[in-house]
């Protein structure tokens, strides 16, 4: 028989293959851990092609990136900072026991990240009205450089794979309110608010470099 | 445990609020325009701040354990071999390739 012992958990959600709920919530978070190594890495070879294109073509990046509209992007900056203090403050909720705050905090987190996509929208749409499209589909006359798609290309694959992370922060977010709605989070148990905190403040990280490489190249 | 450290109020709205400030302050350093190469530098020393407080107090590595911090910090030194064994490629190549 495992030593069940100890007396730190005795929630439903606790798995019996693990000693105690400590035990689980560690290994749940170094697990999420590893996960964010390999999403540092997925995103870190865009990163890579970034850099060696603009090293290869830097007055091709200052000429495109005024294409990109640095309010709409400092204010998606401050909307993603805004969500990740809210989901911060989810779990400090459910640490405290303070079960409706945690669904107030991550309902507001979930409007965030929408204004977030909604932002996005509009900055997508806008480019293809103008016929700026990614790799051969590129149509727009306006920026003198042969390369030009080169840059939007870059532009439309880093910033489309970071908003799918937030589309699925968006559903993990949907998740997470529903379970606390059931008052499935307390002070004992909330392993999921914590480890969905942490991908979502490495989205939140992601967009803090994607900012300024984008649209604040002088 | 070390998993379970409690922020307070002051913490993370300190920690929010820094980070307001830094992103106001690092476009208002665009709009004065620096000369190259320090425009990027200070971009992203600050990008590079912001992160790290994200990563500290939001993500908790402060008083996490060790082992998830240098999980983390393995991922970059990871991501920095990529690029440097790339650009010692690329950047060093007699002339670009034609169809790039």
């Amino acid at each position: 028989m495992a030593n069940h012992s100890s007396s730190a958990s005795h929630s439903r959600f606790m798995q019996h293959h693990f000693v105690d709920a400590d035990q689980q919530f560690d290994a749940a978070k170094m697990g999420m851990w590893i996960f964010l190594v390999t999403e540092i890495l997925f995103f870190g070879g865009l990163f890579a092609a970034y850099i060696v294109y603009r090293l290869w073509y830097p007055e091709l990046f200052t000429l495109a990136s005024e294409e990109l509209n640095t309010l709409w992007g400092a204010v998606n900056t401050v909307v993603l900072i805004g969500s990740s203090l809210t989901v911060a403050m989810a779990i400090k909720s459910a640490q405290l026991n303070q079960k409706k705050n945690i669904a107030i905090n991550l309902g507001i987190t979930l409007a965030l990240a929408a204004v977030f996509m909604v932002i996005k929208y509009f900055e997508w749409t806008h480019k293809f009205h103008l016929g700026i499209f990614p790799g051969k589909f590129y149509a727009f006359e306006g920026i003198d450089h042969p390369k030009a798609n080169v840059f939007f290309s870059l532009y439309y694959l880093m910033t489309g794979l970071h908003g799918i992370h937030v589309v699925i922060g968006i559903g993990l977010m949907v998740w997470l309110l529903w379970r606390s709605m059931k008052g499935h989070f307390n002070s004992e148990y909330y392993t999921p608010v914590e480890i969905t905190g942490l991908y979502w403040h490495l989205v939140d990280i992601i967009w803090i470099f994607l900012f300024p490489l984008f649209y604040l190249i002088d | 445990m070390s998993g379970h450290h409690i922020s307070t109020d002051k913490t993370l709205l300190g920690v929010a609020g820094a980070l307001f400030i830094l992103t106001i302050l690092t476009v208002g350093v665009h709009y004065i325009h620096i000369p190259e190469p320090w425009s990027i530098i200070v971009a992203m020393g600050i990008a590079i701040f912001k992160a790290t407080l994200v990563a500290a107090f939001f993500m908790n590595l402060y008083w996490d354990e060790r082992f998830n911090t240098m999980l983390f910090i393995a991922s970059i030194a990871f991501f920095g071999l990529l690029v440097g064994l790339t650009l010692l490629d690329t950047l060093f190549r007699p002339e670009v390739m034609p169809a790039f």
